[in-house]
Formats: C-alpha cells, sequence, structure tokens
C-alpha cells in the first residue's frame, strides 16, 4: 500500500513544491467513437484539460462518488441525477447542512457548447472553477479541499487512476476530471433531433408549438408567436457562449423583490433579477422551473409567460412587447396565447427529451446506486 | 503521524522525480489533443469564415471529386488550407450546388446521373472539428442533372423544390424537370414535367429548368441550356401554379443575343417582402447568353405577371454571362463570368438595379459567393471564379469547352465587402489540382436571397 502512494501520489507535489513543473499523466486515450452534431456548433476544451478516456472514467466516479463531501454522504449526483437529466426534482437542493439551497439543481447537458458563466448567477467562468465551488459550500458537500485530496490520496483507486488522467491528486485535477466527464454529457437524440435530422416527422400539435416557439408575435402582422426563441436561441445546448449573453430577467418578481442574480456578479443594478437562461433540454424532466424551483409544471410556465409577468426596471424587453394582440384592454404584459397554443408549445417542449440520454450506460452511476432514482421518477412520471 | 508520512512519501516522490526528469522534451498525446481542441482563441467562431467546398477532379490530372472544408479568412495563416476533405470516388460528374435546408441538413445536387442529389453527413469529431462523415443520393424518380434547390411553403406546407436540368433523361432533347420532395423525408412527392414533344402547340412548357424562385403560390424556373450544352438552349421562364403544381405561363426573356445562341435565362430571384419590405414585387433574370439582367413585373392582386424589362445591358457594360444572385441584408450582388466581376445594387431600390458601391474585382468565371467576417471583424466577399467547372484543354482535358472565353479561373478570390480591395485568392487547380465547383459558407450562407 506504501509503495502504491508513493509512485501515485507524491511525484507531482514534490516536482510543482520544488521545481515548479507539472507531472504529466500516465496514460492518455483519446475517447473513441466520439461524435457530436454538427449544428451544435464549435466547441472548445481548455488546453490543459484535453479530453481523455482516463479523465472522463476518473470524473464520472467522482460525480457520483460522495467522497466528495465532509459527511461521505453527498455526491455531485445527489442534486444532478442521470433519471432527470441531471436535475434534481427539488425546488431548491439540499445538501449536507440539511438546508435549502438558495437554487434550484441545474440540469446538466451540452455543456461542450455555449456558457463561459455557469450557475443560475453566472458566478463560475468554467467548468472547472464551478466544480469546485459545490465540493467547498458549507450547504452542499462542505467539504476541505485539502482533506479531500488527503482522502483520495489514500483511497485504494483514486491515486492510480489520477496518476493515469492527471500524474498527481490536487484540487485543479479533481475540477479537471469533473469537467471532463460533464463535458462527454451530451444529448442528441430526442425527438427534436430526430426531426432535425429528418427521421421522423413531428405531430401536428408538436408541429405548430415549434412554429410557435420559434416566433417573435407581430400581431399587426398576424404572426402569432411563443416569444420563446427570443431568450431560448441556444435551446438545444448549454447556452450563450458570448460574454454575459444569455441572462435575463422573465418577469418572475416585482421590482422591490427582484433577487441579486447576475448583479451578484457583475455588482452592476441593471442585472439585478437577470439569471441564467437554461437549456431546454429534457425539460419536461427538469420540473420543477425557475432558479427558485417555484412552477412546478410546464403549464405553470407558460401561465406566465402568458399572463403572469411582473414588471420590473429590468424586466426583458423582448418579453416587454411580445403580445399576440394588436392592444391589450387590461394593460398587462401577455403573450395572449390561446390555451390550445400553449399546449402545443408544451408538446413541442416535450420533444426535447432524450431518453437515450437519461439512460446512457456511459453516463450512469457506475457505483450502481442509480436504479433507485430512476425507478421515482418514472413513478413521478406516471 | 499522517504528516510524517506524508512527507516520508513526498521524500521517496522526490528521488522518484529526480530520476525521471520533467522533461516537455516530447508532446504527449493530451497536448496534442488539446492542440486540437484549442488552436484558436474563444473570443470568436473562427468557423464562421470556413467554406464547404465542392472540388471536382481533373481526370488529367489524377484527381478525383471531393467535398472540402477550406478556411477561407485571409488574416489567417491556413488561408486556402483544405481542413477537412470528403472524397468520393463512385461518380465520373461530380456533385455541383451546395444548399442548406431551413433546418440545417445539407443538400448538393449532382451533375452524374447516378446521383443528381444527395444529402451530406456532417459531424463533429473530438476536436470539435466539422468533418464529413457520408453523403447519401436520394431518390429522384429518374430526374438527371439537379441543379436549384429551393424550400418553400405553399397552403401551409412546406416542399423541396429541385430543378433537374435534364428532366427525366438527359437523352431527351426538350426535357428537364421540376422535383418536388417532401422535405423531411426526401420522398418525391411529384415531378413536374412538360415537355414540348409531349404537350400540345402553345401550353406552357418547361425545358432545362436551372433557376428557381417563388413568392406565395407562384414559382419561376428558367429555361437555360441542354445539360450536353449542345442539344439545345431555352430563352423563356416558365410559371407553376404551386397549388396545383401546374405550368401556366412562358414568358420569352430574349433580346439581342451577342454570341449568337439564345439568351438562356439562369438564375431567377422573386423579389418579394421577405427580401426587402421597400421593393416591388416582381422576378429579375439573368439571360447567361444574352449578357442582360431582366426585370419582370408581378401583380400581386391579380397574379399576373407583366412585360419584361431590361434593366442591364451586359454587351454596352462591358460584361458577359451574368450568373448568380445573392443578397446581405441590405444589397444584392450579380456575379458576371466576364470580364470577372460582381456588381452590388440597394437591396431596396429592387426591382430597379441601383448601384451601391464599387464592383468586386474577381477572375474569369465569377459565379458563387459567401458573405463573412475575418478574423479581425472585416467584412469579406468570396468568390468562386469558374463558370462551366470543367477540365482544361491545355491539360488535355477533353471535357475543356471554353467555348466563349476564358471562364475557368479555378479560383477563390476574397475582397474587403466594404472597399472591394482584392485581399486574396487560392487557386485550386493550381495547389490542389482540382476545379471549384462551388462554394458554400460552413454555416450556410446566412441572410442570403439565393432565390
Amino acid at each position: 500500500m506504501f509503495r502504491t502512494l508513493v509512485t501515485t501520489t507524491s511525484v507531482a507535489g514534490i516536482c510543482i513544491g520544488l521545481f515548479g513543473c507539472k507531472q504529466e499523466p500516465l496514460t492518455a486515450t483519446p475517447l473513441k467513437d466520439f461524435e457530436a452534431p454538427f449544428v451544435f456548433g464549435h466547441f472548445q476544451v481548455p488546453a490543459d484539460n484535453a479530453l481523455t478516456v482516463e479523465r472522463v472514467a476518473l470524473g464520472r466516479l467522482l460525480f457520483y462518488d460522495p467522497i466528495l463531501s465532509k459527511n461521505n454522504q453527498v455526491s455531485c449526483a445527489s442534486c444532478h441525477q442521470q433519471a432527470r437529466a441531471f436535475a434534481d426534482g427539488k425546488h431548491t437542493s439540499v445538501g449536507v447542512s440539511g438546508k435549502p439551497l438558495a437554487f434550484n439543481s441545474m440540469s446538466l447537458v451540452n455543456l461542450l457548447w455555449g456558457p463561459q458563466h455557469f450557475f443560475w448567477d453566472g458566478r463560475a467562468k468554467s467548468l472547472e472553477a464551478q466544480a469546485l465551488v459545490p465540493i467547498q459550500h458549507p450547504d452542499e458537500m462542505g467539504q476541505d479541499l485539502d482533506i479531500l485530496v488527503k482522502e483520495l490520496s489514500t483511497h485504494a483507486e483514486y491515486p492510480s487512476l489520477f496518476a493515469a488522467a492527471y500524474g498527481d491528486i490536487s484540487p485543479q485535477h479533481i475540477a479537471a476530471a469533473l469537467a471532463s466527464f460533464q463535458r462527454t454529457l451530451i444529448s442528441a437524440n430526442s425527438r427534436y433531433d430526430q426531426y432535425l435530422r429528418g427521421e421522423i416527422t413531428l405531430t401536428d400539435q408538436e408541429e405548430l408549438g415549434r412554429k410557435l416557439f420559434m416566433a417573435h408575435p407581430d400581431a399587426k402582422a398576424s404572426q402569432r408567436g411563443g416569444n420563446c426563441i427570443d431568450c431560448h436561441s441556444q435551446f438545444v445546448t448549454a447556452g450563450f457562449s458570448t460574454r454575459l449573453d444569455g441572462f435575463s430577467n422573465n418577469g418572475l418578481d416585482v421590482e422591490a423583490d427582484l433577487k441579486p442574480g447576475l448583479a451578484a456578479v457583475t455588482g452592476k443594478p441593471e442585472h439585478r433579477g437577470l439569471f441564467k437562461v437554461p437549456s431546454l433540454r429534457n425539460i419536461a424532466v427538469t420540473a420543477p422551473y425557475m432558479h427558485d424551483g417555484r412552477f412546478a409544471t410546464l403549464a405553470q410556465v407558460l401561465a406566465h409567460y402568458n399572463s403572469g409577468i411582473e414588471p420590473s426596471t429590468t424586466l426583458s424587453p423582448l418579453i416587454v412587447e411580445a403580445n399576440n394582440q394588436v392592444s391589450d384592454t387590461a394593460g398587462a404584459i401577455s403573450l395572449n396565447l390561446s390555451e390550445s397554443e400553449q399546449q402545443a408549445i408544451i408538446a413541442f417542449l416535450h420533444t426535447l427529451t432524450d431518453t437515450d440520454f437519461l439512460t446512457n450506460p456511459a453516463f450512469s452511476d457506475p457505483f450502481n446506486r442509480a436504479q433507485d432514482a430512476t425507478a421515482q421518477v418514472s413513478k413521478d412520471a406516471r | 503521524m499522517k504528516n510524517i508520512t506524508v512527507i516520508g512519501i513526498w521524500v521517496l516522490g522526490l528521488s522518484v522525480m529526480l530520476s525521471t526528469g520533467c522533461s516537455n522534451d516530447k508532446k504527449t498525446e493530451v497536448q496534442k489533443t488539446a492542440e486540437k481542441q484549442t488552436a484558436e482563441p474563444a473570443s470568436r467562431n473562427q468557423e464562421e469564415s470556413q467554406g464547404i467546398v465542392l472540388l471536382r477532379g481533373l481526370p488529367t490530372l489524377g484527381t478525383q471529386h471531393s467535398i472540402a472544408i477550406v478556411e477561407l479568412d485571409p488574416e489567417s495563416q491556413k488561408f486556402g488550407d483544405i481542413l477537412h476533405e470528403f472524397v468520393y470516388e463512385d461518380f465520373e460528374h461530380p456533385l455541383h450546388h451546395l444548399y442548406y435546408s431551413p433546418n440545417g441538413r445539407l443538400y448538393a445536387t449532382g451533375l452524374d446521373p447516378a446521383c443528381s442529389l444527395a444529402e451530406i453527413g456532417l459531424h463533429r469529431d473530438a476536436s470539435g472539428s466539422p468533418a464529413i462523415k457520408g453523403m447519401q443520393c436520394l431518390d429522384t424518380q429518374g430526374q438527371q442533372v439537379g441543379e436549384d434547390i429551393m424550400w418553400h411553403t405553399v397552403n401551409g406546407k412546406q416542399y423541396m423544390f429541385v430543378t433537374f436540368m435534364g428532366g427525366t433523361g438527359v437523352s431527351q432533347a426538350d426535357g428537364g424537370s421540376i422535383g418536388v420532395f417532401e422535405p423531411q423525408t426526401n420522398a418525391v412527392v411529384k415531378v413536374i414535367e412538360a415537355r414540348r414533344s409531349e404537350i400540345p402547340e402553345g401550353a406552357p412548357y418547361i425545358m432545362y429548368p436551372h433557376g428557381i424562385s417563388a413568392y406565395g403560390d407562384r414559382m419561376v424556373v428558367s429555361s437555360t441550356i441542354h445539360p450536353d450544352l449542345a442539344t439545345g438552349v431555352g430563352n423563356a421562364l416558365t410559371i407553376i401554379d404551386l397549388n396545383n403544381f401546374t405550368p401556366i405561363q412562358n414568358i420569352t426573356i430574349e433580346d439581342a443575343k451577342p454570341v449568337g445562341f439564345p439568351s438562356s435565362p439562369v438564375e431567377v430571384l422573386f423579389v418579394r417582402p421577405e427580401i426587402s419590405k421597400l421593393a416591388k414585387p416582381s422576378v429579375l433574370v439573368n439571360t447567361m447568353f444574352g449578357f442582360e439582367t431582366w426585370q419582370v413585373p408581378y401583380n400581386e392582386a391579380d397574379k399576373s405577371f407583366g412585360n419584361p424589362v431590361k434593366v442591364y445591358d451586359g454587351v454596352s457594360s462591358g460584361t458577359g454571362v451574368p450568373l448568380e444572385f445573392y443578397g446581405t441584408e441590405t444589397e444584392l450582388f450579380i456575379s458576371h463570368a466576364l470580364p470577372g466581376v460582381v456588381k452590388r445594387y440597394k437591396l431596396d431600390s429592387l426591382p430597379e438595379l441601383v448601384s451601391s458601391g464599387p464592383d468586386i474585382q474577381a477572375e474569369a468565371g465569377a459565379h458563387h459567393m459567401i458573405f463573412y467576417p475575418t478574423q479581425s471583424g472585416r467584412k469579406v466577399i468570396a468568390v468562386q471564379n469558374n463558370l462551366l467547372n470543367l477540365g482544361n484543354a491545355a491539360d488535355g482535358d477533353p471535357t475543356d469547352v471554353d467555348f466563349i472565353a476564358k471562364v475557368n479561373d479555378h479560383s477563390i478570390t476574397v475582397s474587403d465587402l466594404m472597399t472591394g480591395e482584392r485581399l486574396a485568392a487560392v487557386n485550386f487547380k493550381q495547389r490542389y489540382k482540382k476545379g471549384v465547383e462551388n462554394v458554400e459558407a460552413l454555416f450556410g450562407s446566412g441572410f442570403v436571397h439565393h432565390h
């Protein structure tokens, strides 16, 4: 055991501490059969964290291993369950402290594309930076990184896995491995994907929903629209890749109740109440919705956009002027979609569910603890 | 006790380190992979300046037809490099024109009778780079020599319309058809055909259709030239009623015959509100052998077409063989293969051709074009300079038919869109021993009114 530790964990510590050079991984196997849809666009991976088989495998283990938490009971997967498209079904998640967290758990999907800012308020600028935040958060996983490194260093398996993937165990490499695994969480086989590839035809209701989803309403031109695409233009990936694009105030709260949102990161008052526009992939299985999980169903979400918008100074102008009626006598901000139109949009949103993604063994719990969660989701769906 | 153990481990580690070193002389697989995945800065989408280019193998030079992804940013050190190439060996004649469907599927028409229409598969590898993973020739129900594609919705139903200049057989002297396809399944819905030899005298005909454009329930196709370039040449438009996919009218587009042939209308553009809300609906027509651009007024109220009016005369303007219509948000561009120039017009002044700036000086055969920004944000235009995309007599190539003049430069030239200044050029024959058949932007042409 001692010899194992010597050969796998100490090298990088000495190297970095005394000589300032980085330990190279022992092996670097390129991902086999990796394929991503062209239409998702170009993606880039950090220069110091190229995707390899060893890194993804290590990241998957770490993702599902409660060893990352202070009490060894909470893993990333506690709040990011595959069957729920890596959300958790709760209004806001609960970690080691037992206290409800501030935000709803975000779905993890197609993270190779898009965001330069992670979390609902954009406080992390990379997947690697994001990964260490919940580990250390006192209410989420509550773990001290030095202690975590020591625990992993004395583990029977991790030292060799880190050696193969990165050369040594460090907080940075823990984050890098988690990021690598998350970058492989690619969803590309929903009914909508199949439709885009020409493999299926949408139903009439789904097609109506697709058209409404894609259209900004123009009552004067008799163009009816759900106004969805204005904010959700990157709805099949993980969001926008340009600076702070992809954050919006979608009218959840009146001025007095606006949460800081993006302003917590930028300090700018015009960013109050702006939250990340999430991916809509698998949206039908990621309830409840919004940054605080206030809506239990997609019908409630549509009802909000249709007639529940709260005005405020930072409310998205794209929402303010979107109306399917030429004049609204009530004076409220309203889309004025019919009930059947709302149902059509919901039907279209259901085409974004990718069952293959939700059940892909490559993304599943390597410790085989996922069955209970899957069963629960199936029960919920019924 | 735990600390001592750790220190002991580190000391032993040091001895290992000293004996093995931490040389960076050799690039590891990880580094190589990282270089591929991060070769470009993250601040911009470097693929905007990449083009998909149909390359024609030149038999006398021993090359094969291929589909290539080519860097076309004149500011890039990779300018003109083929970043990815998919070679297809099964066909004598190459793919001809590329089109993206509204849903982002990539199609190509083809000149080989065995593959007159194809869908091309694109994907991304582990480096994030785009790659072509294959092509599937589609069942056209015998229609041959695919030219242009247009997706158009009529009566609430979208179709993919394809002009087949060889109709249901290139052996037919007066052939030509419009294939109507279901856009999801690529299945043929209808073959619109009206050969003069098979319809009553004076009835509307379809012959050698190439250009295609539509507005509402009216479609316009041109009558260009028999695919063998010898059997016959057209001089008219055909109007098709899309309510029943029936040809209802022919409109002759012809005046002078500067080279002695019929006018050979080639590309057509139905100017319509989606192109410019200010422009009056009408049809613009380029005549390949008339060297002219014509306008045919359209009355929306009664769906009638007026008398054609010549709006550009190539002979008096020193240009010949006008070919393509392309557009940006503010301008319409028309390519002239001779002497190799792209002229530009104000979009909102259509159908009148009011100049909007200096000509883009291209090369002989100026044909298809794409628009994109460079790495520094400079707006540029790339022009593919090949008219007939055939071989060269100097190489002993029997496909050389430069019967009008030298119209095959085999190049793509890139110019500043504002000033017209030439920034760069890549000659595919010199560099790759291939002809350049067509160019399309990797992400499609954007706001372009090709049809």
